[in-house]
């Protein structure tokens, strides 16, 4: 056991300094379409018009992104002439309620129970690593329980799939009050590429009232530490 | 049971033993281009011809696919073999009111999921299959409905029954005083959702039954009448954590229909990247067993090599799960060559640090302890449930569809080795990860240094047909089968994910344990319930 | 007559009464006779040996001499009254228990000979324990044997009922037979059957001779009290016999092989070596164990009861043991202390004992199954019966405030005493023994919580356990009786103590209750053995903490005088439940006050997102019990009789069946052997049987001479 702890101590230091300073390092984010003005009207609603999901809308020369539909496809800049406008960064989560309501239900740690309900894979594996060494969200005083019975948060990915509505159900009416969900990523905040349909419903809303929305496909894990700093009222929201 | 030396038939072979067996009962037509055989065939030779195409001629079952193509049913078993065998396609059709079809699970277990699939979705029934039911939809789904059928509406969410009968599944163990310990389907930490049922008589489990399809997204079905470019969304991201592997077999379907190949660049590009997820996903797997043995030091530093490989693509791809990069026809984006070989450099980091990890686990008895002798699968049950990827070449079945099929730029160009153990336990399904890591920092790096110039994109001109495409997914064989209209919409489409066949085999692993290693079971498979779920 | 000698002569003429009602015609009425005509009798019983136990004073009645026999002698005393006194209290409630109990079985049997039987059963059990001479005590014996084996086979119709009488009935009369030897033996000195003068005569009988005495009486009273090896019986009468029948069986019945022990080894003949005594305990400890981890996993309540009565009759009989040990050592003190624990430990296990059977009476008869695999979630639908179960499972647990606690306790405390004896050996047999009974404590919380468990809580596992209701008023009331008792024994063991206390003392001859405790002990009794500076340190304990409001002092001290370690052990049950009640109302209130502001929601249990759990999901009784039997594999030797996965088409899994086949460890040490000789003998007499006339004449010639030969010898 000995050179484990030797092994874990050689590695240093990797956390990232969020959210007391900026965290930069290349290829923490993919980044996201930005907002952008256009040579005119029909070259605005051509470059709209490449999105599957109708992200994008035009009106007049001007291209607005809505991120809740984004799914990261990457097509409206695929055309290098008319490249859609792109950001870095990764304070993408938003919340649903004014402010006002969200603040002062926490005051100390935050316990969150993740519910998977038909995410992909992606969302999950970026909720993983949020507890990994990089981001660490133990140090700021949030963990993760295996039971809603003693969580604050329920962190929701996927567009909510038929037979998990159940289950998301139950789970939210098991968590003590007062609590708060956030939906991660497109799929759970609005359905994504999969719902509405037959099998999936257009987010977690159509269920559980959410609180904070996290748009991405899938969000990056400073997207998700962003929201829950949101959530314990440790950061002004967007 | 498998193919032994002298049975290996060259492809050209086949058509006259299967003929001179089954003579002028059947229809064979031969596609030497593209290595295919398709055998036309009643539905009373089925069985027969299936089971001695699997078990006698060495060819594995890629899928099974039901096609509503009126005024009849075309049911297609899709077979596949070692290089140079080429693939088998069996067809068999029956008019639409026939709604009974004979089953060939009883010869070819590896069919058993996929035909109990067909029955919950199409409403048709396999005849002599011992278990049929509900499956996909759960027990809250109005019988008689079948979401796959033409008529079908999907846009709309089906009306459930609101006290449907409870659910009981039949135990399996029965010894008095035996029940069954349900775990999930909102379980453990950052488990996917699933439902287990662990059956007992107190301290050992006997049997699990898994209960799976709570993420069922029906992609299947509302591909159907997409443009071929939207649903290539779907099969990128159903399953997040392949998304290249599967986006690839799916380009390469629809470029198979349109007749048309990636470009060279493409091709090598394309091996590249599926290398690179193939690496950060066997990294996430080993991570995943360090944690399930609650090994914390060897997880958490396992998670920083994946966490450097999702920034690494992230850097090199524009995403950090490869999602919009393949495009039938080719990449979305040309990647720089300057960027391919900082990749391939930092990839031999990662290997070094797999190696050193590696090193210090297999010298860590605690952790040996629980993962020898834990969750066996013998070769003989491997191939019987036709098992994929890692998980099949840890118990001996060495099947790779980069070599038995190649695609893309593997084949003559690419030089890697397919690793295969004995044990089938979970200490050789974790070497067995380690040394595919190995090959694929290799081949990352023998196809940045090969790199070919030119562009990365043919044009696609939408085709009306149909095609199988292929990938060898970080868990095993992908395929996906597409047919699209004449204005190159998808009119059918089916995913046969690894991660259903090999769920299929996991109750094999999980027979007689203790409890506490059910998550050490499971993390050794490495399997998603997104891929499949579908 | 003594008003003591009245209160008899009415209750044997009620139980006449009893037996008449019973024999008249009708069938209707049979049920609320035996319960009314039942509890007057008891309260009859009560009263009379209640007199004597207190009072102290004996009664004693000739009733005719016969030739060869000698006189035949009732009397009572603070002995029997006790045994007496205990039959009472379990035969008022099972009484009353009947009028709703015997009504499942209108119309199938006859309630007419069940009522005969059971008021001749009850007072031939008085006769018993009041028999002062050989003869009655056979007469008494032998009657309440062969009625008890009746009743027990009362649902003769089922094939397995008379099998299981029929074993009941051989080993009880080989167990008899013993007896009564040993009797012969005591009787060679002497030339009266009369307990006197078999005592008198006791003092000039060998030690080869009383060796005899000794192994032939105790393992005879052994099969009645159920002790391994001759246990075997048990188990397999109580789950054909009916619910009430069950409760006097395990209240009443098993005590009278106690009762035999006690009236030879420390009466008549009092044991004289150490060696005995250590057989005694031994025996007594292995009983439980075997018992404990026999009833642990047993899914039937009744045979998971009838094992755990050979547990507890095992605890008993190990405090006998010890008492024997100490006494032959020169401890007297100890030894009272040992037999005190012993008859308030068997006191104790009637009571709560009778009040599970009848609790699983109740739910056998509501449900129609004593399997807990198909049991649970009785809590909801027979909640009485589901609270008075709960207390005999708490009292048989030994949890305090309950009486199983303070007796095991006591028990347990007493083999800790071992360090005044002088062997090195005996002490570690003492260790031993204390560890085993420890042991034996932690396994039957583990078959408690069980049996509470599967039977009232969670899912119902069962149709006929969802339709279930509760069971009539009479069976809840006679169980609610018995519950109060449990836990009266428990908080007042103050008042106990000394009344065991008075009942031993002729045995040993000191009081040990006057040695060891301080005068404010019992109350209103002056003791000026100690001086007061000591006293004032007890005091400063606790010990007259409460007096005024609690009814009696709670604490029992034992103390042995010393000045640096003046103490012994103390413990108060009483102060305990003031303790534990102050504590959850505390806890109640500070939990009102911290969330006075916050609203409480109740939700349905987390099931990890489930819908609905069907019963199959929910733990079963096996699985609950298993660890102990994959612990105790050594013991348990299960044998594999099937091992089967079986499949369709190769691969389809459609059963896996494994049926394991347990034989009991004593059946498989003893019972087999024993049969496997038996038949080897019986074929090689069978070779004797030539058929000649000449070879039989030998045969009685050859044992006539060998009979003359013992004598001669002797
Ligand atoms: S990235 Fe894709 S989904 Fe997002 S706005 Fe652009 S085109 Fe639309």
């Amino acid at each position: 056991m000995l050179k484990w702890v030797r092994k874990g101590l050689r590695a240093g230091i990797k956390t990232t300094g969020y959210p007391h300073t900026r965290e930069s390092a290349p290829g923490i984010s993919p980044g996201r379409p930005a907002a952008m003005l256009c040579d005119g009207p029909q070259e605005a609603g051509a470059v709209a018009g490449r999105c599957p999901t109708g992200a994008l809308s035009n009106q007049g020369n001007m291209i607005r992104v809505d991120h809740r539909r984004c799914v990261h496809c990457g097509r409206c800049r695929q055309d290098h002439e008319h490249a859609m406008a792109w950001e870095g960064g990764y304070e993408w989560a938003g919340g649903r309620k004014a402010p006002g309501e969200m603040a002062a239900a926490f005051s100390r740690s935050l316990h969150i129970r993740i519910l998977d309900a038909g995410a992909c894979g992606a969302c999950l594996s970026e909720i993983k690593q949020i507890s990994s060494p990089y981001y660490n969200i133990h140090r700021l005083g949030f963990f993760i329980t295996p039971t809603p019975r003693t969580a604050d948060v329920l962190l929701v990915a996927g567009p909510l799939t038929d037979p998990m509505r159940l289950p998301l159900e139950r789970c939210y009416a098991a968590m003590p009050d007062p609590k708060r969900v956030v939906a991660v990523g497109a799929c759970a905040v609005s359905g994504g590429i999969f719902g509405p349909s037959f099998a999936a419903a257009a987010g977690i809303s159509q269920c559980v009232p959410v609180d904070i929305e996290i748009p991405g496909c899938p969000p990056p894990p400073l997207a998700l530490l962003h929201a829950l700093l949101m959530v314990a009222g440790k950061t002004k929201q967007t | 049971m498998g193919p032994t030396l002298n049975n290996v038939l060259k492809f050209t072979d086949l058509p006259r033993m299967v003929a001179s067996r089954w003579g002028d009962s059947l229809e064979i037509k031969i596609d030497q281009e593209r290595q295919l055989i398709q055998i036309t065939c009643d539905p009373e030779v089925l069985q027969d011809l299936c089971q001695w195409l699997f078990y006698r001629q060495g060819y594995s079952l890629a899928t099974l696919i039901a096609e509503e193509a009126p005024p009849e049913w075309v049911m297609r078993y899709i077979l596949y073999g070692d290089t140079g065998n080429g693939q088998v396609h069996v067809l068999t059709r029956f008019p639409l009111s026939r709604t009974k079809v004979p089953s060939i699970s009883p010869a070819i277990h590896a069919a058993d999921w996929q035909e109990r699939e067909i029955e919950d979705l199409f409403g048709l029934s396999f005849e002599g299959h011992p278990k049929l039911g509900d499956f996909i939809l759960h027990e809250d789904w109005p019988e008689g409905a079948s979401p796959m059928r033409t008529a079908f509406d999907a846009s709309r969410l089906h009306p459930r029954q609101e006290s449907g009968p409870p659910w009981r599944p039949e135990m399996i163990v029965k010894t008095p005083g035996a029940f069954m310990m349900p775990v999930g389907p909102v379980y453990s930490d950052t488990a996917e959702s699933a439902h287990f049922l662990l059956e007992t008589v107190g301290e050992d489990v006997v049997r699990t039954i898994p209960k799976f399809f709570y993420k069922y997204r029906g992609v299947e079905k509302i591909a159907e009448g997409m443009p071929a470019d939207h649903a290539l969304l779907l099969a990128e991201r159903f399953s997040g954590s392949s998304a290249f592997a599967h986006s690839l077999a799916f380009c390469q379907a629809l470029e198979a229909i349109c007749k048309i190949q990636a470009p060279p660049r493409a091709r090598a590009l394309r091996v590249l990247l599926a290398e690179m997820e193939r690496l950060r996903h066997h990294t996430a797997a080993v991570a995943g067993i360090c944690s399930s043995t609650a090994l914390a030091v060897a997880a958490s530093q396992t998670s920083i090599i994946e966490e450097d490989l999702l920034r690494l693509t992230c850097r090199l791809a524009g995403h950090r799960y490869f999602f919009g990069l393949n495009t039938p026809g080719g990449l979305a984006r040309d990647l720089p060559d300057g960027e391919c070989k900082k990749a391939s450099e930092a990839a031999w980091i990662v290997l070094d640090k797999l190696k050193e990890l590696h090193e210090m686990l297999r010298f860590t008895s605690s952790f040996l302890d629980r993962l020898e002798e834990v969750g066996s699968v013998s070769r003989k049950k491997a191939v019987a449930y036709g098992l994929v990827g890692p998980v099949a070449r840890a118990s001996g079945v060495s099947r790779d569809l980069r070599v038995a099929q190649p695609y893309a730029g593997y084949g003559q160009q690419t030089k890697f080795q397919v690793p295969r153990e004995a044990e089938g336990d979970g200490y050789a399904r974790l070497r067995v990860l380690f040394a595919e890591a190995e090959q694929s920092v290799n081949l990352i790096h023998q196809v940045a240094s090969t790199l070919p110039a030119g562009p990365v994109r043919t044009a696609a001109a939408p085709t009306e047909g149909c095609a199988l495409g292929w990938a060898e997914a970080p868990r095993g064989a992908a395929f996906h089968w597409l047919r699209t209209d004449g204005s190159g919409n998808i009119r059918r489409y089916r995913v046969m994910p690894p991660s259903f066949v090999n769920w299929h085999g996991f109750h094999l692993a999980a027979e007689e344990f203790a409890f506490q290693d059910f998550p050490i079971i499971m993390a050794t498979f490495g399997l998603s319930n997104a891929e499949c779920d579908r | 007559m003594t008003e003591t000698g009245s209160l008899l002569l009415t209750f044997f003429i009620v139980c006449g009464l009893g037996v008449f009602t019973g024999g008249l015609p009708g069938n209707e009425k049979h049920a609320a006779c035996v319960s009314i005509i039942g509890s007057v009798a008891s309260l009859a019983l009560l009263t009379a040996s209640g007199i004597v136990l207190l009072s102290g004073r004996a009664f004693s009645m000739a009733l005719w001499a016969l030739p060869l026999f000698g006189k035949m002698m009732l009397g009572m005393d603070r002995m029997s009254a006790l045994f007496l006194f205990i039959t009472g209290m379990v035969f008022l409630p099972v009484s009353i228990f009947s009028a709703g109990y015997l009504k499942r079985y209108t119309g199938r049997y006859s309630l007419k000979s069940f009522a005969v039987f059971y008021f001749l059963l009850f007072a031939s059990i008085a006769l018993t324990l009041m028999a002062m001479d050989v003869l009655s005590f056979v007469i008494g014996w032998e009657a309440m044997s062969l009625l008890g084996y009746l009743l027990v086979n009362y649902e003769h119709e089922q094939a397995d009922t008379t099998r299981s009488g029929m074993v009941m009935l051989l080993m009880s009369e080989a167990g008899t037979l013993a007896v009564i030897l040993a009797f012969v033996i005591l009787a060679r000195t002497t030339g009266d059957m009369g307990f006197a003068s078999l005592r008198a005569g006791a003092v000039h009988l060998g030690a080869v001779a009383g060796w005899f005495v000794f192994l032939l009486s105790f393992f005879g009273f052994g099969v009645k009290a159920g002790l391994v090896p001759v246990n075997s019986w048990l188990p397999m009468a109580h789950p054909v016999a009916p619910g009430n029948v069950s409760a006097i069986l395990s209240g009443v019945i098993l005590n009278l092989g106690i009762y035999g022990i006690v009236r030879i080894n420390a009466d008549i003949l009092p044991i004289a070596g150490t060696g005995q005594g250590l057989v005694v305990l031994l025996i007594g400890t292995l009983s439980a164990l075997v018992g404990i981890l026999y009833a642990t996993p047993e899914d039937d309540m009744k045979k998971m009861l009838a094992h755990s009565s050979i547990e507890n009759m095992g605890i008993v009989t190990a405090g006998l043991g010890a008492g024997f040990v100490f006494l032959t050592s020169g401890h007297p003190v100890p030894a009272g202390l040992a037999f005190i624990a012993a008859l308030y430990h068997m006191t104790n296990h009637s009571l709560y004992k009778a009040l599970l059977f009848l609790g699983a009476g109740s739910v056998d008869m509501q449900v129609g199954s004593r399997h807990m695999q198909g049991l649970g979630g009785l809590i909801r639908r027979m909640p009485w019966t589901a609270l008075f179960f709960l207390v005999g499972a708490l009292s048989i647990a030994a949890l305090p405030p309950f009486n199983g606690f303070v007796s095991e306790w006591l028990t347990l405390q007493t083999l800790l005493q071992c360090a005044v004896l002088p062997s090195k050996a005996v002490k570690i047999t003492f260790a031993l023994c204390g560890a085993g009974l420890a042991l034996t404590a932690a396994l039957a919380v583990t078959c408690f919580v069980k049996a509470f468990a599967m039977n009232f809580l969670g899912k119902e596992r069962s149709e006929k356990a969802a339709k279930a209701a509760e069971a009539a008023p009479s069976m809840t009331i006679s169980m609610g009786i018995l519950a109060v008792a449990c836990f009266l024994f428990g908080i007042l063991p103050t008042y106990v103590i000394p009344a065991m206390d008075r009942v031993v003392q002729p045995y040993v001859h000191v009081s040990a209750v006057d040695q060891l405790v301080p005068p404010f002990f019992t109350v209103g009794r002056g003791n000026d053995k100690f001086d007061r500076t000591f006293v004032a340190d007890f005091h400063k304990l606790g010990a007259q903490v409460g007096s005024r409001v609690l009814p009696g002092r709670g604490l029992v001290i034992m103390h042995r005088g010393g000045k640096r370690n003046p103490v012994i052990f103390a413990m108060s049950p009483a102060y305990t439940v003031a303790v534990l009640l102050l504590l959850l109302g505390g806890t109640f209130l500070i939990i009102r006050l911290l969330t006075r502001r916050r609203s409480l929601t109740h939700g349905p249990a987390w099931s990890g997102g489930l819908g609905r759990l069907p019963p199959e999901m929910t733990y079963s009784a096996t699985g609950f019990s298993n660890p102990v039997r994959v612990i105790f594999r050594g013991i348990f030797r299960p044998v594999t009789v099937r091992d089967a996965r079986e499949t369709v088409a190769n691969h389809f899994r459609s059963a896996i069946r494994k049926d394991q086949l347990e034989i009991h460890m004593i059946d498989r040490l003893f019972g087999k052997p024993i049969v496997h000789y038996g038949r080897r003998l019986a074929e090689r007499l069978g070779r004797m049987h030539s058929g000649r006339v000449n070879a039989y004449a030998a045969y009685v010639l050859a044992a006539l001479l060998a009979v003359l030969l013992i004598q001669g010898l002797a």
